[in-house]
């Protein structure tokens, strides 16, 4: 390599390292400003810790066992676990057609029923399960219904995307042979579009499950339905060792769900030989 | 399952092998689908029903009126979600930089293979990801508005420790199936150790690094349009204000712009992350 050479390369790698400096330069004056306009005061960081750990060693410890074995918060419980279970079902057998609709290349339907069916996947995952929540309930009272119906939108917008992706991954060669030989779309999405995509769809059922569970959990916090309420009310009070214990039940009861869905995935894993999304 | 399979040809044996598997697959399937049936009766019976105001929510008809309320949107409300929007989406943005900031540690104490603190490290780690993912932002935001007060700074907070246990969950995954080969050849020549992690080791993390923080962002925003409704600012507080005022219209108006913020965000992501990838 002749000197020039070098000096060229030696001269480049400095430059970049200059542009790069004043980019890290920029991105520390934005998070400056950034910090500022959303009035974060850092000194209270640092006595974040000390604060939260006074805390959480007064007044969330000891927490309350008793007050979640009494039983109408375990009626709660049952609720809540009622109100995954459905919402649960309902999401998936609604987001299945929806994902058929919105895939591009398995579409029934692929101008104004394709986009109508992405616009709801996309606005069902865009918008908190816990403001659906709220919506329903505007409409249709406190209880467990909204939750039902709040955590069955959250799940066809979870599931709906994945499904989608699904669909969209397949090998579009069967699906086009049975177009050629005159099959009707219900035809095409039961015989060419399922049998690829099944044993994902069970593994994303199965994830799905753990994910409207987690939500369940606390979509009752503004009244639809389930222990969140309990949460809400005890919060409020300042009742903080019994919101300790209801967060350390919410915990242990979703690492159960994790466990019993993550056996149920390696097991369908053994029984097909195909990967099932883990994450 | 194996209905899937090709029917046999001419071979009897393996006809009879292949209808008996078919009749197996169909009897599982019914038996899946009646104890889905039986648990829906039973979670209708339990809660659903018992647990609805029927009466408040009235016939159909009321319930087709009371969502026709919600609309037309609200456009007089636009020009005053502008500030909120933009608190929303900075939220967002600061608490996932925030988790990512935390999730380091974590992903490398909680990497299968490195494991630098040995077993009880490891378990710390990996009880940390559980307890991050298990506990809802809800929750978290109550305990941060409890520690540093209403604003901002307990959604940032709690934005960041609910990020934690999916992006160092997704990293740790990474550092487990990192190639070794160019730490090898690097420790061959003789390089120092933070050489190796330099030029050998982030190179290979950091598109799933960002990819994984994108991907964060997006629910952030979705997260952090929630945490307004217990104090922490932004989009969700101004729901909370067109919620108490009964103003229907204007609910459905901050919902939409929720939504255009999420599309706008997915689209940017996308091309960034088919650009890293």
């Amino acid at each position: 390599m002749s000197s020039t050479n070098t000096l060229m390369v030696l001269q480049k790698r400095r430059r970049r390292s200059l542009l790069r400096f004043l980019l890290l330069l920029a991105l520390g004056a934005g998070l400056w400003l950034t910090l500022q306009y959303l009035n974060v005061r850092l000194e209270r960081f640092a006595t974040l810790f000390d604060r939260l750990g006074t805390l959480l060693a007064t007044r969330y410890y000891p927490p309350d066992f008793e007050y979640i074995m009494r039983p109408r918060f375990l009626q709660s419980v049952l609720e809540t676990i009622h109100m995954a279970l459905l919402a649960t079902l309902a999401g998936l057998l609604l987001a299945i057609p929806l994902a058929w609709l919105a895939a591009f290349n398995a579409s029934p339907l692929p101008g104004v029923g394709k986009s109508a069916a992405r616009v709801f996947i996309t606005g069902a995952r865009a918008i908190h399960e816990m403001i659906w929540a709220i919506v329903f309930i505007m409409v249709l009272g406190f209880g467990v219904l909204p939750g039902v119906l709040a955590l069955t939108l959250g799940c066809i917008g979870f599931a709906g995307k994945l499904f989608v992706e699904e669909i969209e991954s397949i090998d579009d060669a069967p699906v086009e042979a049975m177009r050629a030989a005159g099959a009707g779309p219900l035809a095409v999405f039961f015989f060419g579009v399922l049998p690829q995509v099944r044993t994902a769809f069970i593994g994303i059922g199965i994830y799905t499950w753990d994910v409207v569970f987690r939500s369940a959990t606390v979509v009752g916090f503004f009244g639809a339905g389930g222990m969140g309420w309990y949460l809400r009310r005890t919060a409020d009070q300042l009742q903080s060792d019994r919101v300790a214990a209801i967060i350390l039940l919410i915990a242990a009861l979703v690492v159960i769900s994790e466990v019993i869905s993550h056996h149920a995935r390696t097991a369908l894993e053994g029984r097909t030989g195909q990967r099932v999304l883990a994450r | 399952m194996s209905a899937a399979q090709a029917m046999p040809g001419s071979n009897p044996a393996a006809l009879a092998r292949w209808r008996q598997a078919r009749r197996r697959g169909h009897m599982a399937v019914l038996a899946v689908t009646s104890l889905l049936l039986a648990l829906s009766v039973w979670a209708v019976q339990g809660s659903v029903i018992p647990g609805t105001d029927w009466r408040r929510m009235g016939g159909f008809a009321e319930v087709v009126t009371g969502f026709g309320r919600f609309l037309p949107p609200d456009p007089t409300l636009l020009p005053t979600l502008f500030e909120p929007a933009v608190q929303t989406i900075l939220i967002a943005i600061i608490g996932t930089l925030l988790g990512a900031v935390m999730s380091l540690p974590v992903a490398v104490l909680g990497a299968a293979n490195l494991r630098p603190l040995g077993m009880p490290g490891y378990l710390l780690a990996r009880g940390l990801m559980t307890m991050s993912r298990s506990i809802h932002e809800i929750v978290w935001a109550l305990i941060f508005v409890s520690a540093v007060g209403l604003g901002a700074f307990a959604g940032i907070l709690a934005l960041a420790c609910r990020s934690v246990g999916f992006v160092s969950k997704l990293l740790a995954e990474a550092i487990e199936r990192i190639d070794m080969r160019p730490v090898e050849a690097m420790k061959a020549q003789g390089a120092r150790p933070l050489d190796m992690v330099r030029h050998a080791i982030v190179p290979q993390l950091l598109p799933i690094g960002l990819g994984t923080l994108i991907f964060e962002w997006d629910i952030n925003v979705n997260r952090a349009a929630v945490l307004g409704l217990v104090g922490a600012g932004g989009l969700g507080l101004t729901f909370h204000n067109q919620l108490i005022a009964s103003n229907y219209a204007g609910v459905t108006t901050v919902l939409l712009t929720i939504l255009a913020i999420i599309l706008v965000g997915e689209a940017i992501s996308v091309r960034l992350r088919r650009r890293l990838v």
